[in-house]
């Protein structure tokens, strides 16, 4: 048998256990009674043993083994859980995780595993020694009383522990009256009610789905429940609006392989080309739809509208295809705050939201280095020892909260954090002294005040917290999402804490656009971030601190006028001229062009600006004409 | 005697209908609020037993404010009142802790109904 075909699908299939793994040694360490932990981790311990021994990969599936053997002693009963244990069984996570990446390469895991496997092994025999000295009574199973509370079943109405398991699985559908308002937010009401009574999974469609208008008002899921049907029933019913609930035992494990069947994996490489490719054609149908206007040929203006609508159908498939929910980066920070706060003598509480919130594969790719950056800032800068957080009147525990949110066509990734926030007053003596800015200010605004730190070369570890030695790396966090078309917001209060906001568009690939004119060059305004257009001449002009700026409901909107700007000759004067209102996060600016050229689809082609090229722009695409065009920076602009 | 709700929206044309349906069906309204922040704060003072919510509000909006009000009282009764086409909205709202919506334009009947099966 050739295995090497199965490679890919091991390290993928290993990873995700590896990651569960991180999961659950987190939620056990929080609750060492837990017992639904520990039957998590063997199992995906054990099933990662049997995948790396067909694959002959016989030095990791011998630390699996030994990993297993431990957390079967525990399972048993016959070794009680100590904090060492999680220790090494963390470390063993990170070695198997390492050695999957090696073993398709052909290498066998590091040194340290056998050091680690030695250490399993005798914390294992040092267990049982002491459990058969206390006598046959097992360590675990007296004790666990009713405090066990698994990660997964938190929502888990009381039952003892094992019967948590014994509950039987319903299949529940349930459909909305179709003359019902919002069928979504109905269906997720019932949802909701059902969470009450059990665990929930397999929620179909997706709770992201269910803001979507054209939600067919059906919703499946499965729940693991002590309630009888009839319960459940009635429950889901009480949530209003409810035309039909199903409610059908769950049947066992065998189906559930056969449904997971019509599921395959596909190599991101390939979503990656396909993309690629739906993109192209984009730019092919936006030509051909041009081509189709000026044609009187009633056939090909036929042709040319039925293909469009085709590729519109293509390109919003391969989106969706690519849509992975942030959770996928979320999850690795419960693993990563806690080796930092310990690392760092903190106390961190780490709260995730929004989890569900799906974004562009690639787009999340880009995110999660930015958000690792941030969450060692947050940990390392801003949250305070224990000791001086309980003498500033705070909780010895700091808080971050990571979350996610939708906003119109953006995804906005907040990393907050209660700890004692930036020193302004220190970054503005530094940057006075750097000569960034006027000697005469007397404070910085939280958005100048991310304009210094986020200059590259700009020091700043010594200066915001004492902590010297790394950088604080805001640099590259801007760069990165300001590449992928996003925007970065700070705000900070000085003892109160710090908040990063990451907006980011929910694709890269292709961008609804619009197309101006300045003098005799086109620019293209990505559209998430226009929020109106008006007429120049039908706006009163005033005055906001020294920058001109027009009145739109009566909110003063500082100008900027492209042609000046971007230093274009042959601009027009004056008269009725648009402009075009940009957004980002709360800021906005008034872009003044000569002309509106409408709307287009562009695929943004990478860009790589020569050196002292001003930072008004983001990106460079190819427009409908075959035309290069240089794609504006909303974000630079505001 | 009835239970005591909440009424908060922006707009005084639409809190004085809402609080007409609900006096008329015999519930006591004890406060209203205009803006997402004096919500929460007329909440704190206040404990209603049912709060009406508009989505849209100045000065932190309605979702914002369900937050707040269940980060304190995670059993607090909020009913949003939505517009059509903010379905997304009303998603976020019931993640937010949200109990149940009505939508714009009401119609009283809709609301009274939304109204019982939130107080339960």
């Amino acid at each position: 048998m050739d295995l090497a075909k199965y490679a890919a699908l091991f390290v993928s299939e290993s990873r995700e256990h590896l990651q569960a793994c991180n999961q659950l040694l987190l939620a056990w360490e929080r609750d060492p009674e837990a017992t639904a932990p520990v039957e998590g981790l063997f199992r995906a311990v054990h099933s990662l043993k049997g995948m790396a021994a067909t694959m002959g990969f016989t030095p990791l599936a011998e630390l699996a083994h030994r990993a297993e053997n431990l957390l079967d002693a525990v399972r048993g009963g016959r070794l009680a859980v100590k904090p060492e244990h999680f220790e090494l069984l963390f470390r063993s996570v990170d070695e198997l995780e390492d050695g999957v990446s090696r073993a398709t390469t052909g290498k066998g895991l590091r040194a340290e595993a056998a050091s680690l496997v030695k250490a399993l092994d005798a914390a294992v025999k040092r267990g049982e020694r002491g459990a058969a000295t206390r006598g046959a009574k097992g360590a675990k199973g007296a004790e666990a009383g009713e405090g066990a509370k698994g990660a997964e079943s938190a929502k888990a109405p009381e039952g003892a522990k094992d019967a948590k398991d014994e509950r039987p699985s319903l299949d529940v559908k349930i459909t909305v009256r179709p003359d019902a308002l919002l069928r979504g937010a109905r269906a997720l009401l019932a949802l909701r009610k059902a969470e009450a009574l059990g665990a929930v999974s397999r929620v179909t469609p997706q709770v992201s789905e269910l803001e979507r208008e054209d939600f067919d008002g059906r919703l499946a899921f499965r729940i693991r429940t002590g309630a009888a049907p009839s319960e459940v029933d009635a429950v889901i019913r009480s949530a209003g609006d409810i035309a039909g609930v199903a409610i059908d035992l769950a049947s066992d494990e065998a189906t559930v392989d056969a449904t997971a069947l019509r599921q395959i994996r596909i190599d991101l490489a390939r979503l990656d080309v396909l993309m690629k490719l739906a993109g192209e054609l984009v730019v092919a149908r936006n030509r051909l739809v041009e081509l189709a206007r000026g044609s009187t040929d009633p056939e090909l203006v036929q042709v040319g509208e039925r293909i469009s609508r085709l590729v519109g159908a293509v390109q919003a498939e391969v989106l969706e295809a690519r849509l992975t929910p942030v959770r996928e980066v979320f999850d690795r920070f419960p693993r990563v705050v806690r080796d930092l706060a310990r690392d760092l003598g903190r106390q961190v509480r780490l709260e995730v939201e929004g989890g569900d919130i799906e974004l562009d594969r690639a787009v999340l790719d880009e995110v999660a280095d930015p958000l690792v950056h941030l969450v060692r800032n947050a940990i390392d800068h801003g949250i305070e020892p224990p000791r001086d957080r309980v003498k500033a009147g705070k909780t010895a525990e700091g808080r971050l909260r990571l979350s996610a949110s939708r906003e119109r066509n953006s995804v906005a990734i907040r990393v907050a954090d209660d700890g004692r926030g930036i020193d302004r007053s220190k970054i503005l003596a530094k940057a006075k002294a750097d000569g960034l800015v006027d000697a005469a200010a007397e404070t910085l605004a939280d958005d100048q005040l991310l304009r210094i730190l986020s200059r590259s070369g700009f020091s700043t570890a010594a200066v915001v917290s004492g902590v010297s030695g790394r950088g604080v790396g805001v640099d590259v966090v801007m760069t990165r999402i300001r590449q992928l078309g996003g925007a970065v917001e700070l705000v900070t209060e000085a003892g109160q804490g710090t908040a990063f906001v990451l907006r980011v568009p929910l694709t890269l690939a292709i961008v609804r656009s619009l197309l101006v004119q300045v003098g005799a060059e086109r620019y293209v305004v990505p559209l998430n971030y226009v929020s109106e257009t008006i007429e120049f001449s039908a706006t009163p002009v005033t005055a906001l601190g020294d920058r001109e700026a027009l009145v739109i409901r009566e909110q003063p909107v500082p100008t900027v006028h492209l042609h000046r700007l971007l230093n274009i000759a042959g601009a027009a004067t004056a008269g009725r001229r648009p402009v075009l209102v940009v957004q980002v996060g709360e800021r906005r600016s008034a872009l003044v062009v000569d002309a509106l050229l409408g709307q287009q689809e562009i695929v943004v082609e990478p860009f790589d600006a020569p050196r002292g090229m001003p930072g008004w722009f983001s990106g460079a695409t190819i427009l409908a004409d075959g035309a290069p065009a240089l794609i504006l920076d909303a974000a630079a602009l505001v | 005697m009835g239970h005591t709700v909440l009424v908060c929206d922006d707009a005084i044309f639409m809190r004085t209908m809402i609080a007409d349906i609900l006096a008329a069906a015999g519930y006591e309204v004890i406060g209203e609020a205009e803006t997402g922040a004096q919500a929460v704060q007329k909440y704190r003072e206040l404990k209603p037993d049912l709060v009406t919510m508009d989505i849209v509000m100045p000065d932190m909006g309605g979702i914002d404010a369900v937050r707040e009000i269940c980060k304190d009282d995670p059993d607090a009764k909020v009913l949003m009142c939505s517009a059509m086409g903010q379905q997304a909205l009303v998603v976020e709202a019931i993640q937010a802790g949200a109990k149940d919506f009505v939508v714009k334009p009401f119609q009283p009947s809709r609301v009274l109904e939304a109204v019982q099966r939130v107080l339960g």
